[in-house]
């Protein structure tokens, strides 16, 4: 026995200097390979960022065509020019891997606040029970809190849940036939799964009374997709509790930012039932974080139109352009109460220190043929300036775009002047990044103005993206930071 | 439950523990309580099928001794035990086979039939029919005595340590073992460690990181060059070993650990000289149960060449099928016979002359030993390839597509791996892992053990895959 003793002992050295070379030599390269989601948690402290938005899918996707690819943590962005925003983003992700990336977030970052995702969907067995989990939960296994070596040896040893695709179903199945849905009065199911089943049993049929299979398989994947009822036993809400535990501990403001689901759709499709249930847990959320010191919840499970919505044969949180900024703009709103200070609302900028510059990329076309606007008062511009450079990175989709930089001028008696400067002279190429420069001198018409607003303007049917608009005002004895020419306005009204 | 799992790293200390705190009347309840537990991990109903072949054979060897002196109701009561056992594997593992080869006959008679079976292959089901069966057939003989105490006869087809891959055990090796009493021995404990620790480097970071490339070239066949594949045969060859390897001697460890000697399966396969030898050091537990039960009955070698060489034909198909239900291990198996009879027929023919010079002889051993290994590995691709499709677009690309597709990337860490491997083949060549342990210097041995560990934690292959014969 007192052998086995001493050799235990050999052993746990071993173990001890094993754990010492592998967290040396190997451990961040591992990460880096098996868990790449952590470095986007580094990246962090790299980016010296102060606000986190943690997303899935919903913050990267975009619709295949659409010109502006902007996510919802871009467009927010754009609201606090002064505070760097960074995002975390992974597709599938949920609670569980937010909480890990939180983790992960180095001690020494300058973050302050956090914006997680609250997916509505993802309370629900068929989101929880994903055949995308064994590789998630793959990757989470290296960001444990225990010694490297030990997590390596987790994953060596397969300590996550090695599931194939109809295990993870049957899993799913199963919860949906156990789960309890939670209607305060008398519904004719029991479960998720006898909803669906009926459903496809009885089929969907529209106004006039007519059966539509499309829309029956669509009702039925709206039933599996929010008909539950979380509870506090939902694995996501014990992730959810232990978010709030760790901002606390790190001291970050919290926000939830409960998506926008498609509830034209689902009311449609699942009635007033699917509609009650979907009202209920964004409540219970809302009621369990949204009372909870240093915790905001947005809701924008309403806010998103199904228009607005990419993908329109099954359940996502997937918006075109329109959604991402109507999400991004709630998200603002709650984030000004952090940061009042920065906030400044991108469509009516005052310009106060004589340089602006905004990176967001914007599409103009005909929906749309304006920039974001830069709104000077006629007491802001210093004597001393006698120059405005101008510069931006323009993208064509072909050389029929008319595009200019319009200065806007609103005397006292209320008339407008409006000079253009065309960027065609400038701008060659297409479906690439071009950059365009312009020289424009401070003259009596802009000391004379009450207002200048000074944008982008595409007057064309053809679009075009702009980004990295920056406007520098200077005293007239030096020279422009950039290559400045001056460009003759040209006449709106003839289009010349 | 899988030997490469956090699950089973936490039940064999237990186990084990419990083994030696129990008294030795009450350690074949513990030990067969673990085993179900042990098979019910995977797939829990499919150990009613377990207990259905425990149960016809167990009453099959008290009636066999009980008549034993009426041979035909002996030979009845033996009949009916392989028969059930023999329809049990053929419902579970033969029945889609025989079922989709009946459509596709009748198809090509213009007959449309929906015969076509779904049967899930409960785990390790050829491995503890057979074992069940060397315990039929050997009472049958009069060479063993049969059990009466149940708890302990399925004890002996349940045994977990080598349940579901093997090695498939004899009851006059393992039977006898688990009536002795085993006492605590250090000795045992740091043998079955050592063994556990060599099973799982040579399954982990080699089988698995091999079966990484082989995955990716066989899959996607047609983005690759021949060199790639032929590297990948080899590769293969490597993979199955050690993951076959790896597993038996993780299963010998861990028997160890509790004092238990299961057969030796694997004999150092690819330094063989010839088709012959390399069936006495490849999955011997299976070669020898064909040859005691299977190719001595029909004859074995003490006939006429061309009796023997149907017997020896007979005896590798049947082994290829039972590997698996599929026209390609047949042909497996029959290319390994075809070979077997062929080199047979030639060293009959040509006798083998003892080279003068002793270097003369290693280097036509040495060509020998290549020669066999590349046969081999040529029929491995049988046991790989999916169906025919499959086996004949491998040997396409291997053969003809030298200048196109990509050349498969080996990472400088996969041939430190195979090195290791390789040079662990050749120290171990005429003993074990554990025995040749015994024989280093402490601090060296203590250093092979850190790498080792180190290895298998920090080194291994995070992709998930299942031991290669889980499906046989």
């Amino acid at each position: 026995m007192k052998k086995l003793l001493i050799r235990i002992g050999m052993v746990l050295v071993m173990l001890v200097v094993l754990n010492w070379v592998y967290s040396i030599w190997f451990f961040e390269k591992d990460l880096r390979k098996h868990s790449d989601i952590v470095e986007l948690s580094w990246q962090v402290t790299d980016d010296s960022c102060r606000i986190i938005y943690l997303g899935e899918s919903s913050n990267n996707h975009y619709g295949d065509e659409e010109q502006n690819h902007r996510k919802i943590s871009g467009f927010t962005a754009d609201y606090f020019p002064t505070v760097k925003m960074g995002d975390l983003t992974k597709s599938a992700g949920h609670a569980q891997t937010y909480y890990y990336m939180l983790k992960h977030v180095p001690a020494s970052s300058t973050v302050e606040t956090v914006v997680v995702t609250m997916n509505l969907r993802s309370f629900g067995p068929l989101w929880i029970y994903s055949r995308l989990e064994t590789a998630l939960r793959k990757q989470l296994v290296l960001l444990e809190d225990y010694p490297p070596l030990v997590n390596r040896f987790l994953l060596a040893f397969k300590a996550y849940p090695i599931l194939n695709d109809e295990e993870w179903d049957a899993l799913a199945y199963e919860h949906r036939h156990k789960d309890p849905l939670d209607f305060p009065y008398d519904f004719e199911f029991d479960d998720n799964y006898a909803w669906d089943s009926a459903m496809a049993w009885r089929g969907w049929c529209d106004f006039d009374g007519k059966y539509d299979p499309e829309m029956t398989w669509m009702a039925c994947y709206y039933i599996k997709s929010y008909g539950f009822s979380i509870t506090d036993d939902n694995p996501r809400v014990r992730d959810f509790d232990a978010i709030v535990e760790l901002c606390r501990e790190r001291g970050w403001n919290l926000v939830f930012n409960l998506l926008a689901e498609d509830v034209d759709k689902a009311n449609e499709l699942g009635g007033k039932d699917l509609m009650f249930l979907m009202k209920r847990n964004r409540d219970y959320l809302l009621r369990r974080y949204g009372n909870l010191d240093g915790v905001t919840v947005v809701n924008n499970l309403n806010l998103v139109r199904d228009v607005n919505f990419i993908d329109q044969e099954w359940t996502t949180e997937h918006y075109y352009e329109e959604g991402r900024r109507i999400i991004a703009d709630h998200l603002a709103q709650t984030l000004k109460i952090f940061y009042p200070e920065d906030y400044h609302n991108p469509d009516s900028l005052v310009l106060d220190k004589g340089h602006y510059f905004f990176a967001e990329t914007r599409a103009l076309d005909r929906q749309r043929p304006y920039s974001y606007a830069l709104m000077l008062t006629a007491d802001s511009i210093r004597p001393d300036w006698g120059m405005v450079n101008v510069a931006f990175e323009i993208k064509q989709v072909d050389s029929l775009s008319r595009v200019v930089f319009a200065v806007e001028k609103l005397d006292a008696q209320g008339e407008k002047a409006i000079d253009s400067y065309d960027v065609k002279a400038q701008v060659k190429k297409t479906d690439e990044w071009d950059f365009a420069t312009f020289a424009l001198p401070i003259d009596s018409t802009f000391r004379s103005a009450q207002i200048i607003k000074l944008y982008v303007h595409n007057f064309s049917d053809s679009p075009v993206q702009i980004r990295n608009l920056d406007v520098s005002f200077r005293p007239a004895y030096l020279k422009a930071r950039v290559k400045a020419q001056t460009y003759k306005s040209v006449d709106l009204q003839d289009g010349k | 439950m899988v030997f490469n799992s956090i699950e089973f790293l936490v039940f064999l200390p237990l186990v084990v523990l419990l083994y030696y705190l129990l008294p030795h009347k009450g350690r074949w309840l513990m030990l067969l309580a673990a085993s179900c537990v042990f098979y019910m991990w995977f797939v829990p109903k499919y150990i009613l099928i377990l207990l259905v072949t425990i149960v016809v054979d167990y009453s099959a060897g008290l009636l066999m001794e009980r008549f034993a002196d009426q041979p035909k109701k002996k030979k009845t009561f033996f009949i009916v035990s392989i028969v059930s056992t023999l329809a049990v594997l053929l419902i579970f593992k033969y029945l889609n086979f025989l079922t989709a080869n009946l459509d596709q006959l009748c198809a090509s008679l213009g007959m449309e039939t929906h015969l076509m079976t779904h049967i899930i292959l409960p785990i390790g089901l050829s491995f503890h029919t057979f074992q069940s069966m060397s315990y039929v057939i050997e009472v049958y003989r009069g060479h063993q005595k049969a059990e009466r105490h149940f708890g302990y006869y399925a004890l002996y087809v349940m045994f977990f340590p080598q349940l579901v891959t093997g090695p498939i055990e004899r009851p006059a090796n393992l039977l006898r073992q688990l009536h002795e009493e085993k006492k605590f021995d250090y000795v045992n404990i740091s043998k079955g460690m050592r063994l556990i620790l060599f099973g799982f480097f040579v399954k982990m970071v080699v089988a698995d990181h091999l079966g990484e490339y082989v995955d990716e070239v066989y899959g996607h066949l047609e983005e690759y060059n021949s060199w790639s594949v032929l590297g990948c045969m080899v590769f293969y060859s490597f993979q199955i070993y050690c993951d076959f390897f790896g597993y038996s001697t993780i299963a010998l460890g861990s028997a160890k650990l509790m004092g238990f000697d299961l057969m030796d399966n694997f004999k150092t396969p690819y330094l063989a000289k010839n088709i012959a030898e390399f069936w006495h050091r490849w999955h011997i537990s299976l070669s020898t149960w064909f040859r005691d039960y299977v190719y001595i009955p029909l004859g074995g070698s003490r006939v006429k060449f061309g009796r023997w060489a149907f017997n020896i034909l007979v005896v590798f198909v049947l082994s290829g099928i039972w590997h698996g239900a599929a026209w390609t291990f047949l042909l497996w198996g029959f290319a390994h016979g075809l070979l077997h009879i062929v080199e047979k027929a030639l060293r009959s023919r040509f006798p083998e002359k003892e080279p003068r010079h002793k270097w003369l002889k290693i280097s036509v051993d040495a060509l020998c030993v290549v020669k066999t290994f590349v046969l081999v590995t040529l029929f491995w691709v049988m046991f790989r390839a999916t169906d025919f499709e499959h086996l004949k677009a491998i040997f396409e690309t291997a053969f003809t597509n030298f200048d196109g597709g990509e050349q498969m990337s080996v990472k400088p860490g996969m041939w430190i791996y195979l090195g290791g491997l390789i040079l662990f083949d050749i120290l171990l060549r005429n003993t074990r892992f554990d025995a040749w342990c015994d024989d280093i210097p402490l601090a060296l041995r203590w250093l092979i053990y850190a790498v080792l560990v180190f290895m298998v934690i920090a080194c291994s292959s995070v992709a998930n895959f299942p031991f290669i014969y889980f499906q046989f």
